[in-house]
């Protein structure tokens, strides 16, 4: 095996762990709050879809980005109603959610730029910034320091979920919320919000995670283009168990085992691609086995809060 | 559990009226801003709708697609909806429908010709066999190890497909097919038909017959009231002698009985043979059509003809007025939302 096959499965691995950890970071937010995030891949599908037809209309590509932000949100606001105001089952909710992402996505792909087919939209992608003096490093530089925008961003998110989490009263109510919703309540904040914020919060998270893909790493959008990466960003919160760095380190994980199954000719591995992408379900499934009830699952998380 | 005490939200107005009167305005409702997509969209919502129904209903031909989808959407849902009423929130009706239909398969290419007259009904039972062995794999690591048997359930579904597209591009599939599939099953492993001379094959009659066994089981039978227990409160089906872990088995392990034989109707019946991603999107149907019924096994029959004859139509409505079929997804996942909404946490109640 050779340097650069194995800077180029590196750089692989980033590209392909951006996406998810930017909908991992929201998926913390959520999570940590009390609510279930299983509706992270339809706000990421709204995401990826309104942050390309943003591009597309207005032909600027930081309107695509507000765009993707908005569409991530309007996913976080219908799941939040439904969870917080109408009090429904959190996973069923963030699966409608997403059966409704799919659906909506495709139809006004077709319809309102399509005319009834699925059109060609193509917008040019962000670029990469290179960091002065540390983009210079050897192997290093080309592989952290020379990233698009979204790929710092969403690195810098990690850090700074980590510092709100820990030592903001903000970070402190929305776990407490998570924890237990009536001390929140006594201490005089109204959990419910909390939650519905965290959502929101949530959502653009999610929407920019859509975006990477649409808009910096692809340059189009198609039916389903997230692929389940949602669930996936869903699994590294809970390999991560619900922190920030484990998260991190999960979807680098996931974004190896993905860039390696890509790979499986060029590294003659003697398994099957299908084989590897199994190991992130799998690496999820032990992970939480070895953890069993030991699990730091927020402690309030799916169930309801009501004021007496 | 400590702040789940429950009194009505005061702040949004409360869903009034019975059950199936909510149930059938949130289906309206999702219809309605469906109806604004197609005006933005520049189409008449009533030809799309006149498509559907022709589509769905236009020949005896288009009823029998939309009788034979509606069977394994059936099958599955009644094993869903037994899971959420007895508070297991099993999403695994997915993984459970792909490993019962890949059951089949391997048995019916292997054995067919040991077996002759008999494959069918062992295709069969290894189809029901194969997903409740993937359902009982998940009761397990949920039991043994405290794990919350939606994440369980939710990861191996996608285990399940990488299987089954594991072996079909590996020992299974036909060689030189340009898609991943087996070859085509031998005709003693073909389900039969329900009348003769037409492509509707009886597993319409398996689900209607398991529907009606379950409704009796679910509200005739000691299991059952176990299972309703176990739905209604851990406390009472604790005093009154149930184990968290026997329902959780048993209602797992039904739902893989029901997916898989899904699974192995859809092989045995429709493909001949199975494909690459033949299953795809049953299990999460399945929910939708479980929560549409508001989790009653006789409600389950309609719901999942709603959802079937829902798809068939929109088929016809692209090919004929170029409005886009994944307009049912938005039907489909508007609805579901609206229902949850307007029943709430009551979905569950006994």
């Amino acid at each position: 095996m050779d340097a650069a096959l194995v800077i180029d499965f590196l750089s692989a691995t980033v590209r392909i762990a951006t996406p998810i950890l930017m909908a991992a970071m929201g998926g913390i937010l959520i999570e940590r709050a009390g609510t279930f995030a299983v509706g992270l891949e339809g706000m990421m599908l709204s995401g990826a879809f309104s942050g390309v037809v943003g591009a597309y209309l207005s032909g600027s590509i930081v309107m695509g980005l507000v765009a993707a932000c908005v569409g991530g949100l309007v996913f976080g606001v219908i799941i939040a109603i439904a969870t917080t105001r109408f009090d429904t089952e959190h996973m069923v909710t963030g699966l409608a959610a997403n059966l409704l992402a799919l659906g909506f996505t495709s139809f006004a792909l077709r319809t309102v730029i399509g005319r009834g087919q699925a059109p060609v939209i193509h917008t040019p992608l962000l670029e990469s910034i290179p960091i002065p003096f540390l983009s210079d490093i050897p192997v290093l530089g080309a592989l952290l320091f020379r990233q698009p925008p979204l790929t710092y961003l969403a690195f810098a998110a990690v850090v700074a979920i980590a510092l709100f989490l820990r030592r903001t009263r903000g970070g402190l109510l929305l776990t407490a919320s998570g924890e237990n919703p009536l001390a929140v309540f006594a201490a005089g904040t109204d959990p419910i919000r909390v939650r519905f914020t965290a959502l929101l919060a949530g959502g653009i998270f999610a929407g920019l995670a859509g975006a990477v893909l649409s808009l910096q790493q692809v340059g189009t959008f198609t039916d389903g283009m997230t692929g389940g990466r949602g669930y996936m960003a869903l699994a590294a919160v809970i390999v991560g168990r619900w922190l920030p760095l484990g998260t991190l380190a999960g979807c680098i994980m996931f974004g190896a085992t993905e860039a390696l199954q890509l790979r499986v000719q060029a590294f003659n591995l003697p398994v099957s691609s299908y084989v590897i992408q199994m190991v992130p379900y799998l690496a999820t499934l032990l992970v939480l086995a070895g953890l069993g009830r030991t699990a730091r699952l927020p402690a309030a998380i799916g169930q309801p809060f009501r004021r007496d | 559990m400590t702040a789940s005490t429950t009194i009505a939200p005061a702040r949004w107005p409360a869903w009034r009226g019975s059950v199936a009167l909510r149930v059938v305005q949130s289906i309206g409702l999702s219809f309605v801003i469906t109806d604004l997509l197609i005006l933005i969209a520049g189409k008449n919502p009533l030809a799309a709708y006149e498509q559907i129904v022709l589509g769905a209903f236009g020949s005896w031909a288009r009823i029998v697609v939309g009788l034979n989808k509606a069977a394994p959407y059936m099958l599955a849902g009644i094993g869903v909806a037994l899971c959420f009423r007895g508070n297991v929130a099993n999403m695994g009706a997915e993984g459970q429908i792909a490993i019962g239909g890949l059951a089949a398969s391997i048995f019916a290419l292997t054995c067919a010709g040991a077996l002759g007259a008999a494959t069918l009904p062992f295709a069969m039972l290894a189809g029901a066999l194969g997903g409740v062995v993937w359902a009982a794999i998940a009761a397990v690591i949920h039991l043994a190890r405290g794990v919350h048997e939606v994440l369980v359930t939710l990861m191996m579904n996608f285990i399940a497909w990488l299987v089954v597209a594991e072996i079909l591009h590996g020992p299974l599939g036909e060689i030189d097919a340009g898609f991943p599939q087996t070859p085509m099953f031998e005709r003693v492993a073909w389900l039969p038909k329900l009348i003769a001379r037409s492509d509707l094959h009886i597993g319409i009659l398996i689900a209607v017959l398991a529907a009606i066994a379950a409704h009796i089981v679910l509200w005739q039978t000691v299991t059952g009231f176990r299972w309703r227990l176990a739905g209604a409160s851990d406390k009472a089906s604790h005093y009154a002698g149930g184990s968290r872990a026997r329902s959780v088995f048993s209602l797992m392990a039904v739902s893989g009985v029901l997916s898989g034989a899904a699974g192995a109707i859809e092989v045995l019946g429709v493909h001949y043979r199975l494909i690459e991603g033949f299953s795809l999107g049953f299990g999460f149907n399945a929910i939708a059509i479980a929560l549409l019924a508001t989790l009653k096994p006789l409600w389950v029959i309609p719901a999942a003809l709603f959802f079937a004859f829902l798809e068939t139509g929109a088929l016809s409505m692209q090919r004929q007025i170029g409005i886009p079929s994944s307009l049912v997804l938005v039907i489909q996942g508007l609805s579901l939302i609206f229902v949850l909404c307007a029943v709430g946490r009551g979905a569950r109640k006994v």
